[in-house]
């Protein structure tokens, strides 16, 4: 557990590294990791109930005795930047227990929805010895995979009566998903819509890597499920620990590390090309045009 | 205007449950380009420092219309004190008596607002206290 | 950093066509622009002119202010002074500890005691409050909803100690616990074991004090938080047919209990607008319950309504412009056919009235009521082509408003999910913005300003500090004196009630009451079984 003056300086190492250019990242010290934590992330789109069941998650760990940080990832508003990253509302019971620790970053400009340099804060707080750490974010487009590559476990939360099954396909989202959870399971159409998702997921690709994903109803209103939930997350985790490869999933964050600072990197390259030469120059010479830029 | 790259956290303290203003304010900083956590309702002192500790934010701004004020600062810089944020400011909103504003800048309140105020030169005043060095 | 443009404001122009709620109103109107079909008569179907056939010649509308601080002492006296003034109904405010089911010595309640009105948590507090006062003959109103029922059943208490039948109570509590959610926060538990609470409270009253009115519909919030005229009767009239709904599930006559049902809402500055919306809803209210829930008793689809004039219309700068704009207001209420009225105090927008503030408001009712002539004839507007058509208009856009909310999935759905509330926010917000940009007029606010204005009065009423304490010393008492194992066996039956959805918890309130369990015990017994409301934040 943190005393204030750690959690203070956690909190304002997060915003250093939420705030920081490639260059600054790249020269902070590596963090000190000893026993790395178990990261779960959870997604799914807006209105699925994931901030409430998210807080009675983390409550119920809290109670039993783990220690959790929370990284909640809000979008920014396209018009000013500014965010309201409103949901800390919602978890109001983990909020206050002295094992959690909870943050909200907004996803700014990040190429992917979540935010900068957030490879660096998850390290940042493995670094703090917590037993958990939970990474909520809003599922959209290329979020899930960058979710995927940053944690152990993926929660894709889906709520009856909206069609988001249906979307969940389209966007083959549900490909990235380790453990689904129906939320709201107290709601009509919650019980057809597991039925659904889990026909589904029986015969979708993931089925060959020989984890059967399964789909859970939960409600956080009535206070039901979790106990389904938690224990699919600890088989989960030993499944993973005996057929995923440390050094492959190791591999696979400082891959997304790194696409996430050269991403930046190039856009700062690109933003420094003048119109007038993007429009004379051939795309092939543009090309080489930037990699020598990137290479300066 | 620009607040970009400002944390500021907006707080309900105390049982007064009209939040629209709170809420008026959340969205004019958002549009300001500002980072704003909202805490809902019935929040206490302790609960809003903590909050303000973890989320690191530049400002807490609580909403007060219940006269109550002037306890809810008090207890609301006691416990930022307590936690080592003692660098993050105060400001208030809501029904303030302007006989009480001294006695709210002595319990820790960096600026002082009501409903009647215009919106950009409430932020502007934000902004001014936030440029400010500690 | 721009910084605020310096502007001053002090031509606002021609008077624009739009109302506040968007409605755009002919330069003229003319005698083919009205359906006289659609008028009626007053005092019958579907009550455009009014619910009475004699409009206020049979009876005036109630003159009700708003009082209560501090200990129940010192608000009773304050009772008996404006009792003595005139005043013929007692309204009751509670303060926010009571409010929300927290014992003045919760931690929760601690800096707020005795604050915006008087400290009730038992069954001594109450005798005092209403000590050498005849409730026989009195109407008290209590602005009371997270804890309506408690409240109710203390004042039950009150009566049933004194012997008085309960038969003769007459009187409103507020119990509108959805617009909470929506806009006053007072809430406690979820939405849906709340609901059961207001239909057991109306049930029970329907039945044991057949003059009460359960249940007072309220808009006044969700208005004074930002909504317009239109969206203030639209949220209210989806309110009460949730609530409507959920009473005939439990079994209740609509024909029977929506006789009790009454609304509240803030009047604001435009004055036909105000007028009309009230004509309309009339209308609304009558036409659903007769052709959704078969109400034939016309006494039935009657839409009774009291009005506060004032609230968020008033402005803290030159507040004695305040005293003009309850004049102005406080006759769209009369001529909307209001049934009570509350008039508000000139100070109210930046202090709690002070005695000389609350008589003028009540004078402007009685000079309005007595000098003004207005409410000799029944509907003196009706059958004006501009009233008229105006009213229809309204009609139409509360109706489009009402299909939105039913679209989403109904109030219940639209209020768990943070929707309306989110509605409102945003609503409110752009409001701000168009005063700040002189859009919309607020004389002495936004135009017409003085160099230094703020708030240049000196009287502030002052609660006495040492209240708080007072109050937790009697409560202190209380807790020494009170026999507490029946105290203790009283709770525990109404936590059996409570987990029975069959049975009316009402009967068991009264029980805790008379056996001088508290408030806050009550609350903290069904909390415990019915959890606490979690808030959904959307903005």
């Amino acid at each position: 557990m943190l005393d204030p003056a750690a959690r203070r300086e956690l909190a304002r190492l997060i915003t250093r590294l939420a705030n920081a250019g490639t260059q600054e990242v790249l020269a902070e010290p590596p963090p000190a990791i000893t026993k790395p934590a178990r990261r779960i992330g959870f997604t799914g789109p807006p209105g699925a109930g994931k901030s409430t069941l998210v807080g009675r998650y983390v409550e119920r760990r809290a109670s039993a005795g783990c220690t959790v940080a929370v990284l909640g990832i809000d979008p920014a508003s396209p018009y000013s930047g500014g965010a309201i990253l409103g949901d800390r509302v919602r978890m109001d019971d983990a909020a206050g227990n002295p094992r959690v620790f909870m943050r909200s970053v907004s996803s700014r400009d990040a190429f992917d929805g979540l935010c900068n340099n957030v490879a660096d804060i998850l390290l940042a707080l493995d670094a703090r010895g917590f037993d958990e750490i939970v990474m909520e974010t809003v599922g959209v487009g290329q979020a899930e995979h960058a979710v995927k590559a940053l944690v152990d476990t993926v929660v894709l939360l889906m709520q009856p009566e909206t069609g988001d099954g249906i979307q969940a396909l389209k966007a083959g989202i549900l490909e990235v998903a380790d453990v689904i959870v129906i939320s709201k399971s107290d709601m009509p159409g919650a019980a057809r819509m597991r039925e659904n998702v889990a026909g589904t997921v029986r015969f979708g690709a993931r089925r060959s890597a020989g984890w059967d994903v399964p789909v859970i109803g939960v409600s956080s209103e009535a206070g039901t499920g979790f106990e389904e939930l938690e224990a699919a997350l600890a088989k989960h985790a030993a499944w993973a620990g005996a057929h995923r490869d440390a050094g492959e999933t190791q591999a696979m964050r400082t891959r997304y590390r790194l696409q996430d600072l050269l991403i930046r990197r190039l856009e700062t390259v690109l933003d420094e090309l003048a119109a007038a030469e993007v429009n004379a120059a051939s795309p092939a010479a543009l090309y080489d045009r930037v990699v020598s830029l990137l290479g300066r | 205007m620009s607040l970009t790259g400002k944390r500021i956290l907006v707080a309900k303290p105390g049982l007064d449950g009209h939040d629209v203003g709170a809420k008026v304010i959340a969205l004019a900083l958002r549009d300001a380009g500002a980072e704003v956590i909202y805490t809902g309702l019935r929040k206490t002192p302790d609960y809003i420092a903590r909050v303000a500790i973890e989320e690191d934010v530049d400002a807490v701004g609580l909403s007060i219309l219940s006269g109550s004020h002037l306890e809810l600062v008090r207890e609301t810089q006691r416990f930022l004190r307590e936690f080592k944020g003692e660098n993050i400011k105060i400001f208030v909103g809501g029904t303030i008596p302007k006989e009480d504003n001294e006695a709210l800048r002595e319990a820790g309140a960096s600026g002082i607002f009501n409903a009647s105020q215009r919106i950009d030169e409430v932020l502007a005043e934000i902004d001014t206290l936030l440029s400010a060095p500690a | 950093m721009n910084k605020p443009q310096n502007i001053e404001l002090n031509d606002p122009g021609q008077p624009s066509d739009v109302t506040p709620s968007g409605i755009v109103v002919p330069e003229v109107a003319t005698p083919d622009m009205m359906d006289p079909a659609k008028i009626g008569e007053p005092g019958k179907y579907p009550f455009t002119r009014g619910i009475f056939e004699n409009g206020y010649r049979g009876r005036l509308w109630t003159f009700r202010q708003y009082s209560g601080f501090g200990s129940a002492e010192e608000t009773n006296q304050r009772y008996k002074f404006l009792i003595g003034q005139g005043q013929t109904g007692l309204s009751v405010a509670l303060d926010l500890p009571t409010q929300c089911g927290y014992d003045p010595i919760d931690p929760m309640a601690v800096a707020e005691v005795g604050k915006v009105g008087v400290s009730l948590s038992h069954l001594a507090d109450a005798e005092t409050l209403f000590d050498g006062l005849d409730l026989a003959k009195l109407s008290t109103s209590f602005t009371i909803n997270g804890t309506a029922a408690m409240v109710y059943a203390l004042y039950l208490a009150v009566a049933d100690k004194r012997g008085i039948p309960r038969a003769k109570l007459t009187g409103t509590i507020q119990n509108d616990i959805l617009k909470e959610y929506v806009a006053r926060g007072t809430w406690i538990f979820p939405v849906r074991p709340s609901m059961r609470l207001i239909a057991d409270s109306i049930l029970y009253s329907n039945e044991q004090t057949p003059r009460f009115n359960p249940i007072s519909i309220a808009g006044a919030h969700v208005r004074d938080a930002g909504a317009t005229a239109v969206e203030e009767i639209a949220f209210t009239l989806v309110n009460a047919f949730a609530y409507v709904d959920d009473l005939v599930r439990r079994g209740g006559d609509p024909n029977s209990f929506a006789k009790r049902l009454s609304f509240f809402f803030y009047v604001h500055m435009d004055f036909f607008e105000e007028i009309c919306r009230f004509r309309a809803a009339r209308r609304i209210w009558a036409r659903t319950l007769k052709e959704r829930y078969g109400v034939t008793d016309e006494k039935a689809q009657m839409f009774r309504f009291g009005v506060v004039c004032g609230g968020a219309s008033l402005t803290a700068q030159q507040p004695y412009n305040n005293i003009v704009r309850v004049g102005i207001v406080n006759m769209a209420a009369v001529l909307g056919g209001a049934q009570s009225i509350f008039t508000a105090a000139y100070d109210e927008a930046f202090q709690i009235p002070t005695e000389t503030s609350a008589e003028i408001a009540l004078r402007t009712q009685q000079i309005v009521a007595y000098e003004s002539g207005v409410a000799r004839t029944v509907d003196p507007l009706g059958g004006s082509y501009f009233v008229e058509w105006m009213t229809d208009k309204i009609e139409e856009e509360i109706e489009k408003v009402i299909k939105e909310i039913d679209d989403y999935g109904g109030a219940i759905h639209a209020i768990e999910d943070g929707y309306l509330q989110m509605r409102i926010a945003r609503r409110a917000y752009e409001k701000k913005l168009d005063i700040d940009r002189g859009a919309r007029v607020v004389v002495g606010e936004n135009y017409f300003r003085h160099a230094e204005d703020r708030t240049d009065i000196g009287e502030v009423f002052k609660v006495d500090p040492g209240i708080a304490g007072k109050v937790r010393e009697r409560y202190q008492q209380l807790m020494d004196t009170r026999d507490d194992s029946k105290a203790q066996a009283s709770l525990a039956k109404l936590r059996e009630a409570a987990l029975d959805e069959n049975e009316n918890i009402m009967p068991w309130l009264v029980d805790c009451c008379h056996a001088y369990a508290t408030v806050g015990e009550m609350v903290t017994t069904l909390k415990r079984e019915w959890g606490e409301f979690q808030e959904p934040v959307r903005l």
